[in-house]
């Protein structure tokens, strides 16, 4: 008996020394350590399953929330315990131990750190020079920079939203955020007996937690655009079209990726692209990873193995041995996947298919007059514009701080003076193709500070896709012609003798703006770029260009198709024009 | 002063004519068969819109409120009560909180004889006109002004001190591009003579700018009003939604207090940061005295920079504009919806789209494409710009849409040569 006990006793040690050490080693367990039943459940009996991958049965509790899974009462069997081991400060110890890979990755993301925004917040306000650096949430935690104007904005205001976010610290929980994996796995809360649910399925409202701000994606690819703030129209005594958050918003026509298809954002947005493919980067584009083309003009290959994985997991797109991989990081994107010489999109959440439409040949795509275009430049057009956004702080107020989570000295207000959605400015955005551009941002900042007002100003566009896409592209005068959508801002465009006039309607001056140009202007009818941008080649039009695109108007007043056979030499077309060898103007 | 309030007073309008009438006969007979009296047009526009058969009457022969509200058509007169009639020269001056700073009657735009019995000779000056032709009806525009959206958030920018910007007429505004008079100096009174204003006697540009080029006139623009083309931006107040709440229920309105309402933007600061109940009363500026009930309002968004044109009656085709698009709700004492979002009565829209002269002028006129390639003009019934809704055919009052073929020869192959032969002349 004695010695039977003492058998027992070395291989408890042993196995505990073997946990141990797996753990450390960051492996994953053999299966016969993650299938040993722990006491937990003679108590929380009733508790459900979290998913389909990780049954209760197989898993216990302990393997993921730690605690003392031999022992019989509550002190003892919660000593060690943690809530929510997905919180990254945590995950590496438990999530970390099948994976570790994922866990690493997502650590080192920017929807983790949130460089990007800090980075271009200090480049734009003035205190650093340099685009390029990771500095982020984890870097200026426990060290408060009283000095820095930007980061006292980041910590007061942008860094609510980064996925290591601590969700218990939001008043108001129905905008809580952040809790590491669980924010963007978790699609049911914890209630009694119910054990929160996890999907690799994330629901649209995972991800608009967060991207709803500044240039509103989530929002606007779902149809739903900030509005002006007026609330109406009033329905049963109360505002209509508000956000969980306060806000209001009006609809207008979603993405057609959700108007037609129902997708959700993981049906663009793949794994790596989002979880992160565990280098560094500096912005979100270099982070990002799919493009238009990665399903309208699909590269198929076999399938791996993280596809059949990633398909397993889903549960709803059925395996196949052709599917697509991103051209740039070449990811597979497992639910477009070839039949019958056909691309189709299996849709994620519950594998309904669609046809893919593939990008045509038709001379609108490859003629190279538009080769220079992002997708984006034609086919989104909408884009919200918040227009002269204004910063107000106050040495006095106190304002909560996100990344240190207390309440602290300092406290920000915003304030604006116009939106809109329509004819958005274009330019040559970050990857040096046309895009569209809306303000990103325009800071206008007045500063209460030792009993003194102080003001700054920066005011800088950004281009990125609205994700607002429609099959109708824009006109070919929205575009040639509209002065919004040639960066002029609004007003009167002319061509007057040969030259360029513009009239612009808004007057900043006497509007009390610290700037001399419109809000609305990003560049002059000269070509002079007004307002800055974040990325090293994101621009305005220059002159060269806006001469070209305006003067082309007039060839297109009467050439207005595509099909047009001028377009298929332009520069020959126009010399043969100028030289009066064409037909232009002769009966 | 004191002399000033004297005189005020007894110009009441009933005594009016007593007074001024015994030197300014012409003007103030005259004066009173005018629009600007009667007020006629405003106040049967809107009737008709929330739907009133034919109705004729001014702001003289307006009846009482209606008590028991079943349609939109029971409401008008409450409506114009207490939200439209501020702006008449007979309205009462006296409520608290009204932010009238203008006399009564003649004296809402004159200065009064001084003491000694001599007339004082000054101009009518820009800001007793502007007490009632301001936000977005033609006045402020002419100075550039544009109504700011009105939730507190769009307050910016802040002056350099850190204030807030100043509120006029219960709003404060963005400088647009003035009207070329006004930069050069001109006032209101400058075109709008004393004909004008009491006789109704019609002045139009072409008073004083009797040449015109012939080049930049063709022949086919004959038909339109000068300001179709001249006038640089308008204003577009799209969907006007009100309400009117008899419940004392105003924390939703914390930061919704600017309506462009002097009256209601008091009443909304007290109210909210009383410890008593305030009731919710507003005045009828026409009868006078505080009635139940508070009229609360909100656009759905407004343009400096969209138009559309139509045939006005008067022959011309002018900038049409919505004056408005109404969505209408009225909340009794006791929390019961008697009408909840109606947009639609008699079978249609409660809507009015007025011609329209924008007062700002610019040095140049609109290049070609604002109208010839302006899908809200050429495509009125399928509009690109899905919240403005023009799929339903608009209610013009006043004036007639754009017949096809006008529309097919704004975008005919005549045009387009004509305009690209402009593009490449040097």
């Amino acid at each position: 008996m004695v010695k039977k006990t003492y058998i027992l006793f070395i291989a408890v040690v042993l196995s505990l020394v073997f946990v141990v050490v797996s753990i450390f080693q960051n492996k994953p367990l053999p299966k016969s350590e993650i299938t040993r039943p722990d006491q937990c459940i003679s108590c929380h009996s009733g508790m459900s399953d979290i998913d389909h991958a990780h049954p209760k049965a197989v898993f216990g509790c302990a393997v993921c929330h730690g605690g003392n899974k031999f022992a019989t009462d509550k002190i003892d069997a919660h000593k060690g315990i943690v809530l929510n081991p997905a919180s990254l400060d945590h995950a590496p110890l438990f999530c970390g131990k099948c994976h570790s890979d994922i866990i690493k990755r997502v650590t080192g993301s920017m929807m983790n750190s949130q460089s990007g925004i800090l980075n271009v917040l200090k480049y734009q306000w003035g205190e650093s020079k340099d685009l390029n650096s990771t500095i982020g949430v984890q870097d200026i935690r426990g060290k408060i920079n009283t000095d820095s104007m930007a980061e006292s904005h980041f910590r007061k205001l942008c860094a609510a939203c980064h996925v290591n976010q601590d969700p218990k610290i939001f008043q108001n929980q129905k905008i809580a955020r952040g809790g590491g994996c669980v924010d963007c796995h978790k699609v049911t809360d914890t209630k009694g007996n119910h054990h929160a649910t996890f999907s690799s399925v994330i629901p649209i409202q995972n991800c608009t937690k967060c991207h709803n701000r500044s240039n509103r994606i989530g929002l606007a690819y779902t149809g739903i655009f900030e509005s002006e703030g007026y609330g109406t129209p009033y329905k049963h005594g109360k505002f209509t079209h508000k956000m969980k958050d306060g806000r209001f918003f009006y609809d207008l026509p979603s993405d057609i990726h959700h108007s037609k298809a129902g997708m959700s954002c993981i049906d663009c947005h793949s794994e790596i692209g989002v979880m992160g493919d565990g280098h560094k980067h500096f912005h979100m584009e270099e982070a990002e990873d799919v493009k238009c083309k990665d399903c309208h003009k699909p590269h198929f290959a076999p399938s791996d193995s993280l596809a059949q994985t990633l398909s397993d997991l889903n549960g709803h797109v059925p395996e196949s041995k052709t599917i697509a991989y991103t051209l740039k990081k070449h990811a597979p994107l497992y639910h477009v996947q070839k039949l019958l010489d056909k691309a189709v999109m299996y849709r994620k959440k519950d594998g309904k298919r669609f046809d893919v439409t593939m990008m045509s040949d038709k001379p609108y795509h490859t003629l190279a007059i538009h080769k220079r275009l992002d997708c984006s430049a034609c086919h989104a057009p909408v884009a919200p514009s918040c227009y002269g956004c204004h910063e107000v702080y106050f040495d006095k107020g106190k304002q909560f701080d996100w990344v240190a989570k207390k309440v602290t000295p300092g406290q920000w207000q915003e304030l604006r003076s116009f939106l809109r959605f329509e004819e958005p400015s274009l330019g040559v955005g970050y990857n040096k193709k046309i895009m569209p551009f809306a303000p990103g941002c325009q800071v206008i900042g007045t500063v209460f500070k030792n009993k003194k007002v102080e003001h700054f100003h920066s005011l800088a566009m950004a281009g990125w896709d609205p994700h607002t896409t429609q099959k109708k592209s824009r006109t070919c005068v929205d575009c040639h012609f509209k002065p919004a959508s040639l960066g002029l801002g609004r007003g009167n465009l002319d061509i007057k003798k040969g030259h360029i006039e513009f009239q612009p309607f808004y007057d900043s001056v006497k509007s009390g703006q610290p700037v001399s140009y419109p809000l609305d202007s990003f560049v002059s009818a000269k070509g002079k770029q007004f307002q800055s941008t974040s990325r090293k080649y994101a621009r305005s039009f220059n002159k060269k260009e806006l001469h070209k695109i305006i003067g082309a108007y007039k060839c297109i007043i009467c050439h207005d198709t595509y099909s047009d056979p001028i377009y298929v030499d332009f520069n020959r077309s126009k010399k043969l024009f100028y030289s009066g060898k064409t037909s232009c103007f002769k009966k | 002063m004191f002399q000033k309030i004297i005189l005020s007073l007894l110009f009441a309008s009933v005594l009016m004519a007593q007074n001024c009438v015994q030197c300014h006969k012409k003007e103030v007979l005259g004066y009173k068969h005018n629009i600007h009296y009667t007020l006629s047009k405003a106040i049967n526009m809107t009737r008709e819109a929330w739907g009133v058969k034919d109705s004729n009457v001014t702001y003289q022969t307006l009846p009482q409120a209606k008590k028991d509200v079943k349609k939109p058509k029971d409401l008008v007169d409450d409506f114009l009560r207490r939200k439209c009639l501020k702006c008449h020269i007979d309205s009462k001056t006296d409520i608290k909180d009204s932010g009238i700073k203008r006399g009564l009657s003649c004296l809402a735009c004159h200065e009064p004889h001084q003491t000694s019995g001599r007339c004082q000779r000054s101009k009518i000056a820009m800001d007793k006109c502007l007490s009632c032709h301001n936000k977005n009806y033609v006045g402020g525009d002419f100075q550039g002004l544009f109504p700011k959206d009105e939730e507190a958030s769009y307050r910016a920018p802040l002056s350099k001190n850190g204030h807030f910007p100043q509120v006029k007429y219960g709003i404060d505004y963005h400088h647009l591009s003035q009207d070329v008079h006004f930069q050069k100096g001109m006032t209101c009174v400058s075109c709008h003579t004393s004909a004008d204003m009491h006789e109704g006697k019609k002045i139009s540009c072409t008073d004083c700018h009797k040449t015109l080029s012939v080049k930049n006139h063709r022949a086919y623009h004959k038909k339109l009003a000068c300001v179709s083309c001249h006038a640089t931006w308008n204003n577009s107040s799209y969907e006007l939604s009100v309400f009117r709440d008899d419940m004392a229920d105003y924390a939703k309105w914390k930061k919704l207090t600017l309506q462009e309402d002097e009256y209601l933007s008091n009443f909304l600061h007290r109210a909210l940061n009383s410890k008593e109940k305030i009731k919710p009363v507003m005045p009828d500026w026409v009868s006078g005295g505080l009635k139940k009930g508070v009229w609360y309002s909100g656009y759905r968004y407004r343009r400096w920079e969209d138009f559309v044109l139509g045939n006005s009656d008067d022959g011309k085709i002018k900038i049409l504009r919505p004056l408005y698009q109404y969505r209408i709700s009225y909340r009794d004492a006791n929390g019961t919806m008697i009408l909840d979002d109606v947009s639609k009565t008699e079978g249609r829209k409660i809507e009015a789209w007025i011609p329209y002269t924008p007062h700002t002028i610019g040095k140049v006129a609109k290049s070609c494409e604002r109208c010839h390639d302006n899908p809200l003009i050429t495509d009125p019934y399928r509009g690109n710009n899905e919240i403005l809704r023009l799929k339903v055919p608009m209610r013009l009052v006043g004036a007639t849409p754009l017949t096809k073929e006008q529309i097919a020869k704004m975008q005919s192959k005549k045009y387009k040569m004509i305009r690209a032969k402009m593009l490449f002349e040097k």
